[in-house]
């Protein structure tokens, strides 16, 4: 029971799709450089991805794996035109700064790839629930990252002006947003390890340095 | 091993002199402000090393002492009135993100200090490009007033220089503290390549693509005049001593070296010319890691495919299948013919291969 929870919940612990699995990063390197970007792909991602999985999860898995994965695409594409159209109403001026970055939500990993390898093996409330913390996981890591890339580079919290001494604007860049998703990802791995030993004895496990 | 180790250790002490006496002629130009640069620059290089280093389980011992280098060489790329915590943050940035998160010393992909460098361009390029005039000595504490461009920017958006050929060769025009100094730093290259400190074939690629390009499409009125001027400006050869010819980075062959070189000079004479960009050869020679990398991996091929043709010539040798072993009378093996050949084969496989677990 407790290890069919964690699996619930893995998408916002162990098992983060951007620090653990790399998954969807492009926007989170080259958008997420302030508050605002952020609350835009959030709430792009999250509408996108929990519609697009709810309503895939609909289709005859008797069908072919190849005709599958091009329905799941043009159902995520079908539920973007909606989002798009409120998200121009609710972030004018973001959806034209995120470019393409935007349409390509439409198409993430999560959606394409993660269905058929892990959401449609399950019952459709669990899987809803596990879709809801992978989506959540995501949107935590966009939100810390578009916070505190937005508070170093541009000396502001969602616009407001804050009085910080020195300002890194090489961040605001997706070569700073590249090294800080970087950063980020060693020290997820790092807490990660020190509450899980299993994880941790697997990874000395698989160590192949040889020394 | 033990040879390696002490003979990276020699390198270390031979870069930081030549890179101390660059902080002698800048602290003459610029007063203690540039010395107090260097220091703050080396100490967080240690603080820095140090964490990093207990972070990833592993003990601060007198190799990673050429954090202290690398440190060196950012504060002689920066003006020598930088803000204290940019130099600090451009440090702390080379030791841990350029090096460590990599892996340490053993596994550099780029120069820590041109990454550096390129992070503090994109950060504070304002800062960066502005510089205070020779002999303008700033105060430990004092802001620096009257800051201006350097003649290296002068020279590539204009194409004048209004400095003479002594004053070139002394570094007296305004631009990063210490990489200026244009006769120190020919003397330097001099003696780091004849003490095997630098890769030769990486400098003399880099000064050849310079030259070879600069030959053939002159910004001044004379190509002899854009030869001097190149090589005097925009931190070319400092870049090319410090930065391109890094023994960490470079390919250990001389001729793949040279071409790394070379291609670096072509390309930063390229885009000097075409985009007028201040110190360009830095970014350059970050771009052109990939180039290193391939180098290198072509290099371990080829030694690979060495080792596994010896292999199998050693192992034709002695595998006959009537081969009739006879004993001496004394009961010892015979002295073969060619056996000094086949131990100074042996000795070179082995050494080979602890070249190759000592690189790993």
């Amino acid at each position: 029971m407790n290890k069919e929870r964690s699996s619930v919940f893995a998408g916002i612990t162990w098992d983060n799709m951007v620090l653990s699995s790399l998954m969807v990063i492009s926007p989170v390197i080259v958008c997420g450089d302030t508050l605002r970007n952020a609350e835009a792909l959030v709430y792009a991602f999250s509408s996108i991805t929990m519609l697009s999985v709810c309503i895939a999860s609909f289709v005859p898995k008797k069908l072919p794996y190849a005709l599958k994965v091009i329905i799941y695409a043009l159902i995520s594409s079908l539920v973007f035109i909606p989002v798009k159209v409120a998200a121009q109403e609710f972030y004018p001026g973001i959806v034209l700064r995120v470019g393409i970055y935007f349409p390509l939500l439409a198409v993430n990993s999560l959606i394409v790839f993660q269905t058929e390898a892990k959401f449609f093996k399950l019952k459709k409330i669990p899987m809803f629930f596990t879709v809801l913390f992978y989506v959540i996981g995501f949107d935590i890591v966009m939100l810390l990252t578009g916070i505190i890339r937005e508070f170093l580079a541009y000396g502001t919290i969602n616009g407001k002006v804050t009085d910080v001494d020195m300002l890194i604007s090489g961040l605001s860049q997706p070569f700073g947003g590249f090294i800080f998703l970087g950063l980020m990802c060693g020290l997820y791995r790092k807490i990660r390890s020190m509450f899980s030993k299993e994880v941790s004895e697997v990874r000395s496990e698989a160590d192949v340095s040889g020394k | 091993m033990q040879k390696k180790t002490r003979t990276e250790r020699l390198v270390w002490i031979d870069l930081m002199l030549t890179l101390l006496s660059l902080e002698l002629m800048s602290y003459f130009y610029y007063g203690t402000r540039s010395l107090a640069l260097a220091g703050v620059c080396v100490s967080a290089a240690l603080i820095s090393e140090i964490l990093s280093l207990r972070v990833m389980k592993k003990r601060f011992t007198a190799d990673d002492m050429t954090c202290t280098s690398d440190a060196l060489i950012i504060a002689l790329m920066l003006p020598a009135v930088m803000d204290y915590k940019i130099g600090a943050a451009a440090v702390v940035f080379a030791v841990v993100c350029a090096k460590n998160i990599f892996g340490g010393r053993r596994n550099m992909i780029f120069s820590p200090a041109a990454a550096a460098y390129v992070f503090v361009l994109t950060s504070w390029g304002r800062k960066m490009l502005l510089y205070p005039a020779p002999h303008d000595k700033t105060g430990i504490f004092e802001n620096a007033e009257d800051l201006i461009s350097s003649a290296s920017y002068l020279y590539n958006t204009t194409g004048k220089v209004e400095h003479s050929d002594f004053e070139l060769l002394l570094g007296n025009f305004s631009g990063p503290a210490g990489a200026v100094s244009i006769l120190l730093l020919m003397l330097a290259a001099v003696i780091l390549i004849f003490r095997r400190d630098i890769s030769a074939g990486a400098f003399l690629g880099t000064i050849t693509g310079t030259a070879v390009l600069a030959m053939i499409s002159p910004v001044s009125d004379s190509r002899s005049e854009t030869i001097k001027y190149v090589f005097a400006f925009n931190m070319i050869l400092f870049a090319a001593i410090y930065v391109v010819a890094d023994k960490r980075i470079a390919p250990k062959k001389q001729y793949f070296a040279f071409f790394y070189g070379l291609f670096i000079g072509i390309f930063s004479y390229i885009l000097l010319i075409t985009t007028a960009q201040e110190n360009v050869i830095v970014i350059v020679s970050v771009l052109f890691t990939p180039i290193a990398l391939a180098f290198k991996n072509l290099e371990k091929k080829i030694a690979d495919a060495n080792i596994s043709s010896e292999n199998d010539l050693v192992t034709d040798d002695n595998s006959g299948p009537d081969m009739p072993i006879i004993l001496a009378e004394d009961g010892e093996l015979p002295v073969i013919e060619g056996e000094a050949e086949v131990s100074e084969l042996i000795k070179e496989l082995s050494e080979t291969v602890e070249e190759g677990i000592d690189n790993e």
